[in-house]
């Protein structure tokens, strides 16, 4: 059994690698690379400059978030809007944006049943952060572009 | 000229998504990043385009066509959004929609979805 829900779970993060991959490839020509997975707990979660994170219901619950450096975000508003200096509405704004796109292109996968929240943004770690602890989180490092960054699934 | 309006959360959308459709010969005469701010223009405005996340605060996307249909029911709608579910897209053609995009759309996909509808558009 607890075999079995090890298999789903690898294979929902693999859905969103996919998901993670398909963005930075059709949006900016350039691709990514995605580290090893690895586990970790909730009190050791990296955050890095900002994050756009999704809460996830319905079949499925938990959380997917997408955490990177300023100039990650920066370089990608550069590349679909041309802006060269972002204010920081901008920059949670993509954060958020990627995020949405990332976790809602899953559902071609999982169906209407996962059903994905509207962007939380934030820069930094806020005090008030609290992740669930019933939560297996599964942090996968990413690089694009020169940028690193971290994509994290966190699911019952 | 076509009028179009923009609905989307996020500004780096509703402007990659003007940007992307700049070579078309289209008046953009609004923007909203909820459903009840795109009701607001779609009344005031009439646009003959309207281009519609689904996942928005205050009032989702699908929500938000069905008042668009009672509204102004001539409206062309596109969604544009990142669930990639059949279910969704076939519900929000069943309400009305005249064309389905999911996202991440690039200026190539745009296009695409743009010509089809506009060369509809002219046949109607």
């Amino acid at each position: 059994m607890i075999e079995r829900r090890k298999e789903e779970f690898e294979a929902t993060c693999k859905l969103f690698i996919d998901s993670v991959s398909n963005y930075f490839k059709v949006l900016t020509e350039i691709n990514s690379e995605m580290g090893i997975p690895y586990l970790k707990n909730a009190e050791e979660i990296t955050l890095k400059d900002y994050t756009g994170m999704i809460g996830i219901s319905g079949n499925r619950k938990g959380f997917v978030y997408i955490s990177a450096d300023k100039t990650m975000f920066e370089d990608l508003i550069y590349i679909f809007i041309g802006i060269e200096n972002p204010s920081n509405a901008d920059i949670l704004d993509m954060a958020g944006e990627i995020s949405n796109v990332v976790a809602g292109n899953v559902r071609a996968n999982l169906g209407a049943n996962f059903m994905i929240s509207v962007p939380i943004v934030f820069r930094g770690k806020p005090e008030e952060l609290k992740f669930p602890k019933n939560v297996s989180i599964y942090v996968i490092p990413l690089k694009w572009n020169k940028h690193e960054a971290f994509v994290v699934v966190g699911l019952e | 000229m076509i009028k179009l309006l923009i609905v989307d959360d996020s500004s780096i959308m509703r402007r990659t998504i003007e940007k992307n459709l700049g070579h078309f010969d289209l008046e953009i005469v609004g923007t909203a990043s909820t459903g009840v701010e795109a009701l607001e223009v779609v009344k005031k405005e009439k646009p003959d385009i309207i281009t519609l996340d689904i996942t928005m605060p205050e009032m989702d996307g699908i929500t938000c066509l069905d008042n668009i249909m009672k509204i102004h029911p001539e409206a062309k709608v596109m969604i544009i959004t990142a669930l990639s579910d059949k279910l969704t897209g076939l519900q929000a053609l069943d309400k009305g929609a005249r064309g389905f995009l999911y996202k991440p759309v690039n200026s190539q996909s745009l296009t695409k979805a743009f010509d089809k509808l506009l060369k509809r558009n002219t046949a109607k």
